[in-house]
């Protein structure tokens, strides 16, 4: 037995910490274990893919997971996203899990063979911790999709990988009791994957010319059509009648989505704010306020 | 602690230096190695761990400390990665030259330009002709072992060199695996305090680093230097057998995996070559006699061991994770080097060039260099000429990339 299990996230969303509790669960149950990340240069937001592999055997394989049995997309938009494309590889027999609202048939995704789960951990997340963190749920869900992991195994795997960091107890349980949720309401199926990975054609090198010498970028504004704001999970808006146009607005938005107009009015730009919420927390006359958003764009 | 535990590869390393019981750590962040010295030094400051950590401003000053430390008797560690191990290069050779047995743990990153952060081997070879010895892993295991099977060559009076210890950016360094950590006791038995010879100590002046004006004494000490690293390969042997019968894991300087009867071996280092394995468990499923020849000791050269796993193979390929423009793999030369006074030399040893910037492998590639090797049949410039891994896939996300970036692909 080999199980290759992918999970898709964004910076700061848990990936990489629900690719390791799903590791450590496993291993807890006696079975082999793998897990690593794969992310570039460290920012929030950015497209991360985490992989576990789990075995009763030696684990002939290394790095990047090309073949999953089971996908764990973390962020809805993420389907859309062609460098993170969540569905490559995906086997024929194994499932797909998406953090959504939405049905599966409503999601269009038309993979043969492949069973499709939905369940809205966000909210979950929302709810029993107060922030839209899916490390726990995200590991609980794989595990319960997998049925080689129990959710006792879960639970102290949650305990051991938050239980390094700074977290409160208190935090700790509300986790516990989000994986746990998260475990009893996502059926369990039946894993039936059967080989898929394709060999891929090496072409040879004389395609290369040698006349590409460098990474030189000559257009500008060439990630214009990346809309950057379609991962937010809150929306900020802005109240003018208690706006003073101070600017505090600006001068803190990490992603320059606060663009100031010729009267002077801070107006956002929704299609790049990512909902980092920090002109919320900074406007001093509170006249941004934040509501939930499922989809975002 | 566990007895087996998870962990990563920079976790790994830094519980080398914390059961090597080492004296001073100087210190400069890199990814993907800063982990390793965020670790030791949250031990340091929990108390858990009794060592001095010092962080310097540069990778240069980092190694001049280090080598500085080191002469004066001091069990030294300390790690880099990619453009830190070349921005220390001159002190690398300085260093050498000292006969400081310190060890150093590479965390291998592609160089720039163009910049990146996944593994290929053209940071640590840079560091191939140093006089440092070289030990490279597969897994997170062998980075524990390896740092202290390292300690033991280095400090050992017929060597006296510093190590490196290699392990790949990511697929190693951010990837947990099961890791048996020695029991401390048992290393202490494996690798005692370390008494340097003719330490700096207050009111015995010690010249080092003296400089030679002549040539016949540069050429002397040269030669010693040679001579002791080539003294690592035999002790290698000695302790790999001490060590076994105290952890129950042994370490030539190669690995031999289903080469026995194989009549295709496919040659490889570091961490890739658990894809490598993977590749010769299907063959043989498929009826061929594939094997792989993986290489632990990079410096000294395992030459013999080499050449007796290879003599009387039909074909052989070897897979360098690196690239030198220009010529073609590092590694290959050295191969068929070792090879070419055997009568019954391979008759066909294949460069294959992949992995660079830590680019993915799939299953497909390996197998189809196996395939090559049993049909004879390499590229169309000739069995010398290396196969350059590079997937029809890859190219034309390569193509898109260019096309957003306002560049025109000529073809």
């Amino acid at each position: 037995m080999l199980l290759r299990i992918r999970f898709h996230g964004r910076g700061g969303q848990g990936g990489k910490t629900a690719s390791r509790i799903l590791g450590s669960a496993a291993f807890d149950e006696g079975l082999n274990v793998q897990d690593s990340p794969v992310y570039g240069a460290e920012r929030r937001g950015a497209p991360v893919t985490a992989f576990t592999r789990i075995s009763d055997g030696e684990i002939l394989e290394r790095g990047f997971i090309f073949d999953p049995d089971v996908v764990i997309v973390m962020d809805e938009t993420l389907l859309e996203d062609p460098t993170a494309s969540p569905l490559s590889g995906l086997r024929e027999g194994g499932i797909l899990f998406v953090n959504s609202s939405r049905k599966p048939d409503e999601l269009n995704v038309n993979l043969d063979g492949v069973e499709v789960v939905t369940l809205n951990i966000t909210d979950m997340a929302l709810e029993l911790l107060g922030k839209p963190i899916l490390s726990t749920a995200s590991a609980a869900v794989a595990a319960k999709l997998i049925s080689v992991v129990s959710p006792d195994a879960v639970t102290s795997a949650v305990r051991g990988e938050l239980g390094e960091g700074s977290l409160s107890p208190e935090a700790i349980q509300m986790n516990v009791a989000l994986a746990g949720r998260a475990f009893s309401l996502v059926p369990s199926f039946k894993l039936s994957t059967k080989e898929n990975y394709s060999p891929g054609t090496v072409v040879p090198i004389g395609v290369i010319s040698g006349m590409e010498g460098s990474e030189d970028i000559l257009l500008v504004g060439n990630s214009a059509l990346r809309k950057t704001g379609d991962w937010r999970i809150y929306a900020p808006t802005i109240d003018y009648e208690k706006c003073t146009n101070c600017m505090i607005c600006y001068a803190y938005c990490p992603e320059s989505a606060m663009v100031i107009e010729t009267d002077g009015r801070p107006v956002i730009d929704m299609e790049n704010c990512k909902g980092c919420l920090i002109c919320y927390r900074e406007c001093p006359t509170k006249a941004i306020s934040i509501t939930r958003e499922v989809r975002a764009l | 602690m566990k007895s087996l535990s998870l962990m990563t590869g920079n976790a790994a390393a830094a519980w080398g230096a914390r059961l090597a019981r080492v004296d001073y750590i100087p210190a400069y962040p890199i990814t993907p190695q800063t982990e390793i010295i965020e670790t030791l030094s949250s031990w340091i400051r929990n108390g858990e761990m009794d060592a001095k950590l010092v962080q310097l401003e540069s990778e240069h000053s980092m190694l001049t400390a280090a080598g500085a430390a080191s002469s004066t008797g001091a069990r030294v560690f300390t790690a880099t990665s990619s453009q830190g191990l070349l921005y220390g290069m001159e002190m690398l050779y300085n260093i050498t030259g000292w006969r400081t047995p310190l060890v150093l743990v590479n965390v291998s990153r592609a160089l720039a330009a163009p910049i990146t952060l996944e593994p290929d081997h053209n940071d640590v070879l840079a560091a191939r002709d140093s006089g440092f010895l070289q030990l490279h892993a597969e897994n997170c295991q062998e980075i524990v072992d390896m740092i202290l099977l390292s300690y033991r060559l280095a400090e050992d009076r017929k060597v006296m060199l510093p190590a490196i210890v290699n392990l790949d950016g990511f697929y190693l360094s951010f990837t947990r695996e099961r890791v048996a950590l020695p029991d401390m006791k048992k290393v202490a038995e494996f690798l005692p305090e370390y008494n340097g010879s003719n330490p700096f100590r207050a009111s015995r002046p010690v010249a080092k680093a003296s400089s030679v004006l002549s040539s016949n004494l540069y050429s002397y000490f040269r030669y010693q230097m040679h001579i002791s690293s080539l003294n690592a390969l035999s002790l290698l042997g000695r302790i790999s057998g001490e060590f076994e019968s105290l952890f129950g894991r042994s370490y030539g300087p190669v690995e031999e995996f289903m080469t026995d009867d194989a009549d295709y071996v496919l040659v490889m280092t570091n961490s890739f070559s658990t894809i490598g394995k993977q590749a010769v468990v299907r063959m043989r499923s498929r009826g061929v006699r594939a094997g792989l020849l993986r290489i632990r000791m990079l410096r000294p050269f395992p030459a013999d061991a080499i050449a007796s796993v290879l003599a009387g193979k039909r074909a052989v390929a070897v897979f360098d994770q690196n690239i030198a423009p220009g010529s073609g793999g590092i590694i290959y030369p050295e191969i068929v080097s070792s090879l070419y006074h055997l009568k019954n030399r391979p008759e066909d040893v294949f460069p294959v060039i992949g992995g660079l910037g830590g680019k993915q492998i799939t299953m497909g590639e390996m197998e189809m260099i196996f395939e090559m090797m049993h049909k004879g049949h390499w590229s169309a410039e000739g069995p010398h000429s290396p196969l350059y891994l590079m997937r029809n896939d890859e190219i034309e996300s390569v193509k898109k990339n260019l096309q957003i970036a306002g560049q025109v692909v000529r073809q």
